[in-house]
């Protein structure tokens, strides 16, 4: 298996664009990307598509193939990758395998994605199914999104005293380092007590502490190191890339089902925890090598609970760090430079491309406003429904 | 069983023997793994896909952690009336933690670690003059502050 370098990054801004079609906001991505590289659009050898999960591909979720017979019929091969929101860091993985493996020279992978307004709902058409948790959860007992992080927030304070200044103080840093992101939907400076003053969606955690829906789209351009050099880009090479799924006894009740089977000692949130660890096996890497992480802050329990699911800090130490500046630009581990999904609200299947994209600017000196000094080794991490996980390390 | 006047929300989920309501599961054959629904195999990959078989849960439990929520669910949710409301997770003595509306008390009023007890409430009445159940814990009573 050959090295894996990036070439080329691109994303359309987040926001809501109702009159912008999910095909253009894919392409307008892929183009940014192509342009970044120094690329055409007949130089891709390879497409890999984050498979959206509310409109495209004639009710399948946006596909490669139909972004190629829109903009360039150049009869590559595609793949089109499911993962719910992680299919984004599924894709930059499928893609990187299709490089190591010598099938292409250059491949992408991209994700776009228009998001229906308030909690996210289930997929148009779908029929109601006894069988279905994702049915059970709703007309048994309205369980929203929301109502998931919020139980895990409330027993982190019963576990570890987390107070609800501290889950706001995570707001805050998160839209302080969106400033700094011109891509960012949301990119105005918060105060805890504005945050503890914005209502309560699903209690403890109040709507400023939560993610929105948006819309947007991403893409990441990898090749050999041979195209990297040829192109003058900056080598930064994808030193790790994993997905996993769910492990037996992992006490998490993930969405969107309605029971769990803890066995004690199991990790939470294996499918993300077991991903990241093969990423950083992979790259011989450890937690204390990373520079930054970009991980899937959906509320602000994640930007406590990841940091020490993902083996960077003891359990109950993340507080702690976030509240001493650890997690800031210039602390201990950068958390979400980006400003996060609190701040860019969350377009499903593209997110975890623009996580890769982010690593690849800051790993390049190219984070103008949110840079991280001296960055060397990024990490991204995500989880999707179905038990999804997926991350990517990249090195400079 | 639900008399005629009441209905399940969905069927399978929960039933009455002897005026008793409990949440019906399923328990592996071979690792004792119970599972909240039903299902027909064990996911312990130590089991190699062994079957599980129906059997009935709790009806008591502790309180694992809750929320209130506090804006309306989507409309597959059919809650009427409406008003916001507590959901919790809640251990079950068979080592499944299930998730569930709380009940017997104001939604703020619930503690971590309170023992609960299994109720059918009705979610609303339908067309036909029927109550849609639902499974629902609420504290012990004499737990209650």
């Amino acid at each position: 298996m050959r090295p894996v370098y990036v070439l080329g990054v691109g994303a359309h801004p987040w926001g809501k664009f109702p009159e912008t079609p999910q095909v253009q906001l894919a392409a307008h991505a892929l183009g940014a990307a192509l342009r970044d590289a120094g690329l055409g659009w007949r130089d891709l050898g390879g497409l890999v598509a984050a498979s959206s999960r509310f409109e495209g591909g004639l009710g399948w979720g946006l596909h490669a193939n139909e972004l190629l017979q829109s903009v360039a019929e150049l009869g590559i091969p595609t793949l089109n990758v499911g993962g719910g929101c992680a299919a984004g860091g599924i894709a930059v993985h499928s893609t990187a395998l299709m490089i190591a493996s010598g099938q292409c020279e250059i491949a992408a992978a991209v994700g776009a994605e228009r998001m229906p307004k308030g909690f996210i709902p289930r997929p148009p058409g779908t029929k109601d199914d006894p069988t279905d948790s994702d049915y059970l959860r709703w007309v048994a007992m309205g369980a929203t999104n929301p109502v998931y992080w919020a139980l895990e927030a409330r027993r982190r304070m019963h576990e570890f005293g987390t107070t609800e200044e501290t889950y706001a103080a995570a707001s805050v840093l998160m839209h302080r380092n969106a400033v700094g992101n011109p891509l960012a939907r949301y990119r105005a400076e918060c105060t805890v007590a504005e945050v503890l003053a914005s209502p309560v969606v699903a209690s403890p955690l109040r709507l400023l502490e939560l993610c929105a829906v948006s819309d947007g789209a991403a893409a990441v351009i990898l090749g050999t190191e041979s195209a990297a050099r040829r192109l003058g880009v900056p080598l930064v090479r994808v030193a790790g890339y994993a997905t996993a799924t769910g492990s037996f006894g992992d006490p998490a009740t993930r969405i969107p089902t309605i029971s769990t089977n803890p066995v004690a000692g199991a990790p939470h949130t294996s499918e993300v925890a077991t991903a990241a660890r093969r990423a950083m096996a992979m790259a011989g890497l450890g937690p204390e090598d990373v520079d930054l992480v970009e991980l899937a802050d959906n509320s602000v329990w994640q930007v406590l609970a990841w940091p020490e699911m993902l083996g960077f800090c003891e359990p109950g130490q993340a507080d702690w760090m976030l509240t001493h500046g650890e997690f800031d630009l210039d602390g201990e581990l950068p958390v979400n430079p980006s400003g996060g999904f609190l701040s860019f609200g969350e377009a499903t299947t593209a997110q975890g491309l623009l996580q890769v994209c982010e690593l690849a600017w800051q790993l390049r000196g190219q984070a103008t406003g949110r840079q991280v000094p001296g960055a060397k080794v990024g990490m991204s991490a995500i989880l999707g429904l179905g038990a999804n996980g997926a991350s990517i390390v990249l090195q400079a | 069983m639900p008399t005629p006047t009441s209905i399940p929300v969905v069927d399978g989920l929960f039933d009455v023997q002897d005026g008793a309501p409990a949440l019906v599961g399923a328990k592996c054959t071979a690792c004792g793994t119970h599972y909240f629904p039903r299902r027909a195999r064990c996911s312990n990959p130590a089991c190699n896909g062994a079957e599980a078989a129906p059997v009935r849960l709790g009806p008591r439990g502790v309180l694992y952690s809750w929320s209130v929520q506090a804006y309306r669910p989507p409309p597959l949710f059919g809650m009427d009336p409406w008003a916001p409301y507590a959901i919790g997770l809640v251990d079950l003595p068979e080592g499944v933690r299930v998730m569930a509306m709380l009940t017997g008390a104001p939604p703020e009023a619930f503690q971590i670690g309170s023992p609960m007890q299994l109720r059918l409430e009705p979610l609303r009445v339908d067309a036909d003059g029927r109550e849609v159940l639902t499974w629902k814990f609420a504290p012990v009573a004499e737990h209650v502050a």
